[in-house]
């Protein structure tokens, strides 16, 4: 039954993904008072992607078509990572914060290779922008990761939202405060959000991640932004079921369940606005600035761990 | 009133770490305007912990300089901080002279040697060791902030951070000082402020702009 | 027990004389393929040995004949068996390698000096790491240099391989020197060079004897292994020898130097002074963040691989440091699990590394180029050499179901068990370590996304790219044999880690084989398995592609030129660390006196490490101002010469009647 849950909730990131993306859409037209497209555009897409044919560059090798496979398949693990519904998730209790990492960077890697297969110009220049961008994301992803392990004296991901789940709402600690503000810049850059690059972005020389899937079409440029969606979704959940976990369902009573889902819904549904906000109020960084702002978040992760030990005392 | 209690003493609790986001913040803003800002924020808080101590303590005095507070360093001196932004006409950068990067782990290290020098002083008269370091954290930034901003308008503004600090090292050590020095200091803060401003006029009006590492020519 | 060690003597025998005799003496192609047949069987043999010993932990002897009243003998144990696997394991790939490199690039002459030296290398590798006295060991450590060096001059002596060469060789002996000191200062107290005599002597050594010898061996020792500020060899070193000795001497011949260390700060001195796991981890960490940035700068292939040498080396050392501190501290658990992390990561990166160069090989022979600039599209051309060298690549940037994320993870998990400490600095130092080495992680990922990228995708940038063709059958087999290691390791790492931690129990008295082993193990396969299933799910959606020309902004005429570059790739890394590169940058436009209508423009930008010009340089200097001082005593002059006799004599009459 539990793993059962497990599966459910792995379905509900990958499948619930494009809506993610489509609800975040809707709130931004809301912001700029547009009408906005129906929020379930994003599945229309894919499908439309789906039946598409696919095109490969005439230079390509089988990384081209490979490249958008495997990035999906680590989306896919790495959400099996995320507890969403119930402290448990199916690989939470027996991978730890340290392997999401990895399986991350296995998809980014395979990405830059499939823009760089290309043999353009475009898939280059993505991949350069993208290596800078993730290389300095990384440290302080699992620093603030890290400082949130380490109050919880647990190194897996379901022991730490257990522990946060344990915890009075209104013990909100340093290290939780830290940690949050550093994983949330790092979620943004990670997926590809406003500060830092900008998803809706065609312009050749300002694209980050639309440049490395530019040359994709059919049913691998479909795998590419499922993927992207899943990614988001996954930061999302992963600071929700971190930072803020109450509501999640101590036992498999449909009840607890469905209170579960319920909170789950609204608790993303804040976030989301909460990016709608950033997105509609703030302009693209240069790219040149992305260092500053990831070296705060670097900071803020490591002002993090610095707590940590002073909490312990 | 239970819950009012406890989230008081949240209040006094946690208000460090949000002084150290200010603090972050203040290091990575690259705008008069955004310092400003988070100056008022930072003072925010500040109010937020003289009444969260006043109502523990249960001192009108404290409420009366929780107003205070409020008055000038929330609204009155931001407000006069964004006119003279917009009379002096210059641009809104702060022209620092360190990169955001840098001055974020200059503030980080500055946060640490805090808690390193508070540590063994906070075990001795225990006071809450949190706020006592951010304090000292609050002083050494606004002086970095003086150090290494060109603009004379951050030098200001690196004066009320450390004007901030002091401030908070004196409420969490007594508890609350009495009223009028309270208001002694206040006060203070403000002439310092308005000559502050005459001679920023002053400078732009000699030199046409406000970068004091060019008044090196001053030196004859 | 007996087969084991006539094995192990017919291996090292065959090593040592018979293969080097019948390469250059033998006059026939016949006997020379046999030495070479012996050479690859004798390694299999040496596998054989090292695996029983490992595994089984049967230690093996072997007494040599003593030279003078210094013994000499060879001890297998378990520390020793490690390393000898992790030689015999590489060799032998390298060996199958060779056959296919020699054929193709030498005459007979070279190649029969090739396979003598060879053989010769591999055996004083072997002898340090069995020595069980400190002359065996010293013998193979000063063998090993002098052998690699004429390695290196095999494919030619010019003025600049010769100056690379002599750089080598002496900060070689100045390494050498701090071991010698390190082990003659246990003389006064262990009354000869035995390892055991040592190792009973550690315990009641005075604490600055302990300081001096910990602090010898670890400059010694780092000297060999790269670490930075003593790495100034290893770039001129690496990429000038011969692929195969190139993947011999960054894979395996580093690797000496940390045995070395082990052997003194774990076996010997059971972790040296209290603060040396502040120094060794603070030289990973220096040498992992700078060899990767140094090595992202770089465009000829095999000198980023050896920059990455300097980087794995410095995982290595983070590893080994956060161990000797959790050892300090009291905490042989966390210790264990440490040092287990620090030599696997010595076995991965013996594996992968010695893929990659050997990789490096095959490249250069079909395309007789290293700079990255010049290929590009070889995967099409040589899929198995790139599907093998795609191995390494994801091994070395530490990627899941690859080994060399099992090691990274273990590091991690070591880093993170810090904060559990006492000590307030170890309580903060190990765990922000971890972002350390995430920035070593992303970088290195950041780097071989370049050097996959740009050399085997995309499309070719030179008509020698354009024709490559698929390396020899020998050097595929080499490459796979490696790149399945990489592989096997990563998915079942048990295998390795439960002999390993029964090793580092040894190594740390007093602990217990941590869980995490068995945890990794167990996740590992699974992960392996989703992304697999889930890659063969996703079959279904892969539909034929139709070739389409691809976007170039409406405007016909693409060229390879129009891609990104390694330079270019690299580029926005380089202006973000611009602080550590500090490039001296010259324009020169011609004819000068009209800039803005110039005829020809040059640019010119030039990389002098700091090191080279804040650290060597003075030291240098003053060496050589000391030298010509020292240069004075000799004036030509036939009565000076005579007067320092007659001083001599003197001094000599005056210090025995006091001494006396």
């Amino acid at each position: 039954m539990t793993m059962a849950l497990g599966a459910a909730q792995v379905l509900i990131l990958i499948l619930g993904a494009p809506l993610a993306r489509g609800i975040i859409a809707r709130i931004k037209a809301w912001f700029q008072r547009r009408q906005g497209a129906s929020i379930w555009r994003p599945y229309a897409e894919l499908g439309k992607l789906f039946q598409k044919e696919d095109l490969a560059p005439p230079t390509s090798s089988l990384i081209f078509i490979l490249a958008p496979r495997v990035m999906f398949a680590a989306a896919l693990a790495v959400a099996a990572f995320v507890p969403v519904l119930q402290p448990f998730a199916l690989f939470g209790s027996v991978g730890d914060f340290v392997l999401m990492v990895y399986l991350l960077a296995l998809g980014r890697f395979f990405l830059a290779l499939g823009a760089l297969d290309g043999g353009g110009a475009f898939g280059g220049m993505g991949a350069s922008r993208d290596a800078l961008i993730s290389t300095l994301a990384e440290a302080p992803l699992l620093l603030a990761l890290a400082a949130v392990s380490i109050s919880a004296r647990s190194a897996s991901i379901t022991g730490i939202v257990g522990w946060t789940l344990r915890q009075n709402f209104f013990e909100i600690s340093a290290v939780h405060i830290l940690a949050f503000a550093a994983l949330g810049m790092v979620a943004l850059a990670e997926s590809g959000r406003m500060p830092v690059d900008n998803p809706t972005t065609h312009l050749e020389l300002t694209m980050i991640h639309e440049a490395m899937t530019l040359e994709y079409s059919g049913p691998s440029l479909a795998l590419l932004e499922w993927a992207g969606a899943v990614k988001l979704n996954i930061m999302l959940a992963l600071l929700i079921s971190l930072f803020g976990p109450w509501g999640m369902a101590g036992s498999l009573a449909p009840a607890a369940l469905g209170i579960a889902l319920g909170a789950y819904l609204l608790k993303m549904l804040v976030l989301m606005a909460l990016l709608a906000v950033i997105e509609s109020s703030m302009a693209k960084l240069r790219m040149y600035r992305v260092p500053d702002f990831l070296g705060v978040a670097a900071a803020l992760s490591v002002l993090a761990v610095f707590f940590t030990m002073i909490a312990k005392r | 009133m239970e819950f009012v209690g406890i989230a008081a003493g949240k209040v006094v609790s946690t208000s460090a770490v949000f002084l150290i986001l200010t603090m972050v913040g203040l290091a990575v803003a690259r705008r008069i305007s955004t310092c400003v800002l988070l100056f008022s924020m930072q003072s925010v808080i500040i109010t937020a912990q003289v009444a969260a101590t006043a109502y523990l303590e249960n001192s009108r005095e404290a409420w009366v300089v929780a107003g205070l507070v409020f008055a000038f360093k929330v609204l009155g001196i931001p407000y006069a901080f964004f006119w003279l932004v917009e009379r002096l006409k210059s641009p809104r950068d702060v022209k620092a002279s360190t990169t955001p990067a840098q001055s974020v782990f200059v503030v980080v290290v500055m946060v640490f040697i805090s808690y390193a020098a508070v540590r063994s002083y906070a075990f001795g008269i225990r006071v809450p060791e949190d706020a006592l370091a951010a304090a000292v954290a609050l002083i050494l930034t606004g002086a970095f902030l003086m150090v290494s901003r060109k603009k004379a308008l951050m030098q200001m503004l690196g004066l009320l951070v450390l004007e901030n600090g002091i401030f908070l090292a004196a409420l969490t050590t007594t508890f609350g000082m009495p009223l009028v020095i309270e208001m002694g200091v206040l006060f203070d803060v403000v002439v310092g402020l308005l000559l502050m401003g005459i001679f920023t006029f002053r400078i732009r009006d000699t030199f046409d702009h406000l970068d004091v590492s060019r008044l090196r020519r001053l030196r004859g | 027990m007996m087969v084991l060690d006539m094995t192990f003597w017919s291996f090292l025998a065959l090593l040592g004389a018979i293969v080097p005799l019948l390469q250059l003496g033998g006059r026939s192609r016949f006997v020379r393929a046999l030495s070479v047949l012996l050479l690859l069987a004798g390694s299999l043999a040496g596998l054989v040995v090292a695996g029983v010993c490992f595994w089984q932990n049967v230690p093996a002897t072997l007494r040599l004949p003593s030279v003078a009243a210094f013994p000499i003998s060879l001890t297998v144990d378990r520390l020793s068996a490690f390393f000898l696997f992790l030689i015999c394991s590489v060799c032998l790939p390298v060996c199958i390698f060779s056959t296919s490199y020699v054929t193709h690039h030498y005459a007979t002459e070279k190649a029969r000096w090739m396979w003598a030296l060879l053989s010769l290398f591999i055996l004083s590798m072997i002898v340090v790491v069995t020595a069980s006295t400190g002359l065996a060991f010293l013998v193979g450590w000063e063998l090993m240099t002098i052998v690699s060096a004429g390695l290196i001059l095999i494919e030619g002596d010019s003025e600049e391989r010769i100056h690379d060469v002599y750089i080598y060789l002496l900060m070689m002996h100045a390494g050498a020197a701090a071991v010698v000191a390190a082990f003659f200062l246990y003389w006064p107290y262990a009354h000869g060079l035995e390892f055991d005599a040592i190792r009973s002597a550690s315990v009641n050594l005075p604490a600055g004897m302990r300081t001096a010898i910990f602090l010898l061996a670890f400059v010694g020792f780092s000297t060999k292994a790269g670490i930075i500020p003593f790495h100034l060899w290893l770039p001129r070193a690496h990429p000038i020898a011969p692929s195969p000795v190139s993947a011999l001497m960054s894979g395996v011949m580093l690797k000496t130097a940390i045995y070395g260390l082990v052997r003194f700060g774990f076996d010997f001195l059971h972790g040296g002074p209290r603060w040396s796991g502040y120094l060794v981890l603070a030289a990973g960490a220096v040498s992992g963040l700078l060899g990767v940035l140094y090595a992202i700068a770089e465009h000829d292939l095999k000198r980023l691989l050896a920059y990455h040498s300097v980087e794995n080396i410095g995982i290595i050392y983070l590893g080994l440091g956060s161990s000797l501190l959790f050892l300090a501290n009291g905490a042989p658990h966390w210790a264990n699990l440490a040092l287990i992390a620090a030599l696997l990561h010595t076995l991965n990166h013996a594996f992968f590394k010695s893929l990659l160069f050997l990789g490096a090989g095959a490249i250069s022979h079909s395309t007789h180029t290293l700079d990255l600039e010049e290929l590009g599209g070889l995967l099409g051309r040589m899929p198995i050499t790139g599907a093998a060298f795609l191995v390494g690549c994801c091994s070395i940037v530490g990627l899941p179901v690859f080994n060399g994320f099992i090691s990274e993870w273990l590091t991690f998990r070591g880093f993170l068990y810090g904060s559990n400490l006492t000590n307030t600095a170890a309580q903060v130092a190990l765990p922000l370590m971890m972002g350390v080495l995430a920035l070593i992680g992303g970088l290195a990922a950041a780097c071989f996304i370049k050097v996959y990228g740009v050399a085997f995708l995309g499309r070719p940038r030179s008509t020698e790219a354009e024709n490559a063709a698929e390396a020899p059958l020998y050097m595929r087999l080499g490459m796979v044999l490696l790149a399945l290691a990489c592989i096997l390791l990563g998915v079942f790492p048990l295998t390795v880690l439960s002999p390993l931690a029964s090793l580092a129990q040894i190594l740390v008295p007093g602990s217990t084989a941590p869980g995490e082993i068995y945890f990794i193990s167990r996740v590992i396969p699974w992960v392996a398995l989703t992304l697999l299933g889930a890659l063969v799910v996703m079959r279904a959606v892969w539909r034929r592609q139709r070739v389409a020309a691809i976007w170039a902004c409406g405007l016909p005429g693409l060229t390879s030129r129009m891609q990104y570059t390694s330079t270019a790739f690299s580029k926005p890394l380089r202006s973000v660390f611009v602080s550590v590169y500090k490039p001296d940058r010259t324009v020169s436009r011609l004819p000068t006196e009209q800039p803005y209508f110039a005829n020809s423009i040059s640019y010119r930008s030039q990389r002098t490490t700091s090191f080279e010009k804040f650290l060597y340089r003075p030291v240098v200097d003053a060496i050589v101002a000391a030298a010509r001082q020292v240069g004075r005593l000799q004036t030509g002059n036939i009565q000076v010469y005579l007067l320092y006799i007659f001083l001599t004599l003197v001094s000599l009459l005056v210090c025995l009647r006091f001494l006396r």
